[in-house]
């Protein structure tokens, strides 16, 4: 840019001289070019010089070109000047302008790729939060939309397959617990009732009478197993429908009154007696109540006292016991059983905390000097 | 009496039909829904014991078709799906009872018998064995006209006795027969031993010597 300008300065000067030479005009156009007589020939000075331009009323750069010359005998002082355009303002204004087109284009493109992006990815988040929605357990169906991508609509059906399997395997697994259950039991009344009439046929001896007594009570235990399996079944596929308001003070009250008969453990009752009022179905109410005082009463100790606070807050049932459980993240796995003391179907806690989850009740355990407790947080 | 057993299980019609007639009980059977509808509508029975799950139809609709025909006799059903519904459907249909799979036959004998006495004809509320009374309603029992001042249990444990009589039932039997599902509980049956030998305590105090034990450890309700 600075030779630009010098050149078109040395070019000036050289027409000026030559119009110096045809003719001894004295012209000046300041400050653009301005020649004056000198007195002595000087070498050429080139430099840059501050001028103040009225029509801007603002000082301007100029490079400035003096030169001396003999012509035609008489000697000339040229001095052309050239307005140095502000260079730096150039350049700024062409970044300006670079940038300002940039970032047009790249808002231009940005809106205009979203756009395109989310009509293009609009199927995939739809099947995604359709998905996100997806439960196994509720029925309703799930609605995938296609697309005109490939590989978004192959993923649409293989979903769908998925889904489809997962759900029949489900069914097929909820039913399976369900109709085990249910065919056991008349094979299991059959050996029942076969067992009843060779006990009351011809005689037997004690030890026969025994065998088929200690059968019996297996019989029972097989029972048992099953009626808790099925009532788990169906309180995980939702078959417990019926809220009502229980008081679960005298709830509780009558499962006491109830085990008291069958147990040496004392067991004392406290808490607000018109309060605990819970919203939930009836029979599962008592199943919980039975099923905590059951299990309190099985591995308290035989001189022990089992102890029941219920409000309409909390029901917490504890007992005492020589040591803690070995473990107690397992306590309402199905089957669990910490010790082949009681002869349990391993099933009742599993039971409580299936109900505990149904209603979003709390329920947790904790053993603390001796005293095993477990508190459920309506 | 007269007993239909409409169950398609042959093997358990089979043992509730021995178990039965052993007390001098008239038992026919039914093996699948066709012949269960044909012999009720056909014949009258002082009691049916109708399975809800017959292979070609339910027991419910021989129930209803029952009721159609006003007849009049006890039903109790028998049912393999211990459900709630179910229970409460078949009572409303007009059923007295209703037994679920497996069941001890004692237990439906005793139920049997209860059905009966409610029973429109002939029925009453007294259990008569001797010198021995036990009035349903009033849920008291005498011995030569003196009340025994039973407690709840002892009163339902002699009942199940009566209704058994001469039956051998094992503690297993009774202590379900007394506290159901939460039988289990009482895994020495101290409790049920406690409970007999008040019973037999009371009675013996009367001169009713009735409850004897059978094999070491059973039971058996008798006449000397």
């Amino acid at each position: 840019m600075r030779s630009e300008v010098e050149e078109e300065l040395y070019s000036t000067t050289a027409r000026v001289e030559a119009a110096l030479g045809k003719n001894d005009i004295m012209f000046s156009l300041s400050p653009l070019v301005e020649v004056t007589y000198a007195n002595l020939i000087s070498p050429e000075i080139l430099k840059d010089t501050i001028i103040y331009d009225p029509s801007q009323n603002e000082m301007e750069e100029f490079r400035e070109l003096s030169i001396f010359k003999e012509i035609k005998g008489k000697k000339y002082k040229i001095t052309v000047r050239n307005l140095i355009v502000e260079s730096e303002d150039i350049l700024i204004a062409i970044i300006l302008s670079y940038m300002t087109i940039i970032i047009l284009v790249f808002i231009f493109l940005f809106y205009f790729n979203k756009a395109r992006n989310n009509k293009l990815w609009l199927p995939f988040f739809t099947n995604l939060e359709a998905m996100k929605n997806f439960s196994i357990t509720s029925d309703k169906p799930i609605s995938l939309v296609d697309s005109e991508i490939i590989e978004f609509s192959e993923l649409k059906d293989e979903v769908e397959t998925l889904i489809n399997k997962v759900r029949s395997d489900y069914k097929n697994l909820k039913h399976y617990t369900e109709d085990v259950s249910h065919e056991l039991q008349t094979p299991l009344a059959i050996i029942q009732a076969k067992i009843e009439n060779i006990i009351n046929g011809d005689d037997l001896n004690d030890k026969q009478f025994e065998h088929l007594t200690s059968i019996q009570k297996d019989i029972q235990r097989l029972t048992q197993m099953n009626k808790r399996l099925t009532l788990l079944t169906k309180i995980e596929n939702n078959q417990f429908d019926n809220l009502e308001i229980v008081n679960m003070y005298d709830r509780i009250a009558i499962t006491v009154k109830n085990f008291q008969e069958l147990s040496n453990v004392q067991i004392q009752i406290s808490g607000d007696v018109n309060l605990p009022l819970v919203n939930m179905d009836p029979y599962l109410a008592e199943v919980l109540c039975n099923n905590l005082v059951s299990n309190a009463l099985k591995h308290s100790n035989p001189d022990g006292i089992v102890k029941i606070f219920a409000s309409n807050k909390v029901l917490s049932i504890s007992n005492q016991g020589s040591k803690a459980l070995e473990h107690p993240e397992k306590l309402y796995s199905r089957f669990y059983r910490e010790s082949e003391l009681a002869k349990s179907t391993g099933l009742g806690l599993a039971i409580v905390h299936k109900i505990c989850q149904l209603y979003k009740f709390k329920i947790s355990y904790q053993f603390i000097d001796g005293t095993h407790s477990f508190t459920v947080k309506f | 009496m007269k007993i239909l057993i409409a169950e398609d299980e042959i093997a358990l019609q089979q043992s509730i039909a021995t178990y039965l007639e052993k007390d001098g009980n008239t038992c026919e059977v039914a093996s699948d829904f066709n012949e269960a509808v044909y012999k009720v509508d056909l014949y009258e029975y002082d009691l049916i014991l109708l399975d809800i799950n017959l292979t070609t139809g339910s027991g419910l609709d021989v129930l209803k078709s029952l009721k159609k025909k006003k007849k009049e006799s006890g039903v109790i059903i028998i049912s393999a799906n211990n459900s709630l519904d179910d229970k409460l459907d078949g009572l409303d249909l007009g059923a007295d009872d209703y037994i679920t799979k497996p069941f001890h036959l004692a237990e439906l004998n005793s139920r049997i018998k209860a059905v009966l006495r409610r029973g429109k004809y002939g029925g009453d509320n007294t259990i008569t064995f001797n010198e021995i009374k036990v009035d349903t309603k009033s849920r008291t029992a005498y011995v030569n006209g003196k009340s025994l001042g039973l407690t709840r249990k002892e009163y339902d444990l002699l009942v199940f006795f009566m209704t058994n009589k001469g039956r051998v039932l094992s503690k297993e039997i009774i202590a379900e027969h007394l506290w159901g599902d939460n039988s289990d509980l009482a895994d020495n049956f101290d409790f049920i031993y406690v409970h007999i030998n008040n019973l037999r305590k009371k009675l013996t105090g009367e001169g009713a010597k009735y409850i004897k034990t059978a094999y070491g450890s059973g039971y058996k309700f008798i006449e000397d």
